[in-house]
């Protein structure tokens, strides 16, 4: 199981990358997540939404108010050209501290 | 089906936010826990156990009302055009200004030099070289400050040989004025003076500045 620590560092990163392949309201998001981890990253309520409105605030993503087809209302998110930007240093960053933490703890892939 | 809308207004009544509408918050939270015991039912639960789980799944109320309040305030962000260029400029700026002053005040006697030895009628410059030998440091560090935010090239450069840049605009600008409006500025040593002192003050300092620069970003 992965530490809060290391989660609340990847949170950024894992969001950003779902949201690469479209948009999503909260729930979905959190859902999509969680199964493309297997269940290693899950978000609880107090960790998304803050974190979601903390990256629109910078704005990495842009949430507006969709109708789906079954008539209900969600707040979905996307991507934003800055967060398209973001996301890429960002990568380069965990891929670095990935690599280096490998050779650290001499754990491969193997 | 319960009224998710209603309990979350009721679970996170103080929420309180600088600028926006919590309403907007509510139906938002409302919404994922809709979903989410949508789809608990979805998976077999019956309706209470649905309810129990997504309460649960929800968590603390006052942890999650005093995040969401932590997320919507102000975040102060310096821009990125003022850490990659307004930073370190006005910082290579300041420290050649200062080293220029403690120079004149406690340093070596500045060397005087003469637009030619045909026309070394008054002094036309005066160079600073101990000033001149500090400048690659005070480059080496714009060039750091620049970098290190993720400058491009040319803020770099910018940064580099902000100091030169008043001195450059004296002699573009000022003494051409000067040299119109002013009848009291001897025109007999204006041209010579003009190189003499725009080397003096902005080619020799420029170079100084850039070696130190360019050799901090290798």
């Amino acid at each position: 199981m992965i530490g809060v620590g290391i989660k609340k560092g990847t949170a950024e990163l894992a969001i950003l990358s779902v949201l690469e392949d479209g948009p999503l309201h909260g729930y979905e998001l959190s859902r999509r997540i969680e199964k493309q981890t297997r269940g290693a990253l899950s978000f609880s309520l107090a960790a998304l939404y803050p974190m979601l409105y903390r990256m629109e605030q910078r704005r990495w993503i842009r949430g507006a108010w969709e109708t789906s087809s079954n008539g209900r209302r969600r707040r979905c998110y996307r991507l934003t050209a800055e967060g398209k930007k973001k996301l890429s240093p960002l990568r380069a960053e965990w891929l670095e501290l990935f690599g280096a933490l490998r050779r650290l703890t001499k754990v491969s892939n193997a | 089906m319960p009224d998710w809308a209603k309990i979350v207004r009721q679970r996170l009544a103080n929420l309180a936010l600088e600028d926006d509408d919590p309403a907007q918050v509510f139906d938002e939270i409302a919404s994922h826990l809709e979903e989410n015991y949508r789809s608990l039912l979805n998976e077999g639960c019956s309706e209470e156990e649905a309810l129990c789980r997504t309460l649960a799944d929800a968590g603390d109320w006052q942890v999650l009302r005093k995040k969401i309040e932590l997320s919507r305030k102000k975040e102060f962000t310096v821009p990125q055009r003022v850490k990659q260029f307004w930073i370190p400029a006005l910082l290579t700026l300041f420290c050649s200004m200062v080293l220029l002053m403690l120079i004149q005040f406690f340093g070596p006697q500045p060397t005087i030099l003469g637009s030619s030895s045909k026309l070394r009628i008054t002094p036309v410059a005066v160079v600073y070289i101990s000033w001149l030998i500090t400048l690659p440091f005070v480059g080496a560090a714009g060039a750091y400050l620049s970098t290190r935010a993720g400058g491009r090239p040319r803020a770099v450069f910018t940064s580099i040989i902000f100091p030169i840049l008043p001195y450059l605009a004296f002699f573009l600008v000022g003494l051409p004025v000067a040299l119109i409006l002013d009848d009291r500025v001897a025109h007999n040593i204006t041209i010579p003076a003009f190189f003499v002192g725009l080397c003096a003050w902005v080619i020799f300092p420029g170079v100084a500045l850039l070696a130190g620069g360019l050799a901090a970003q290798y």
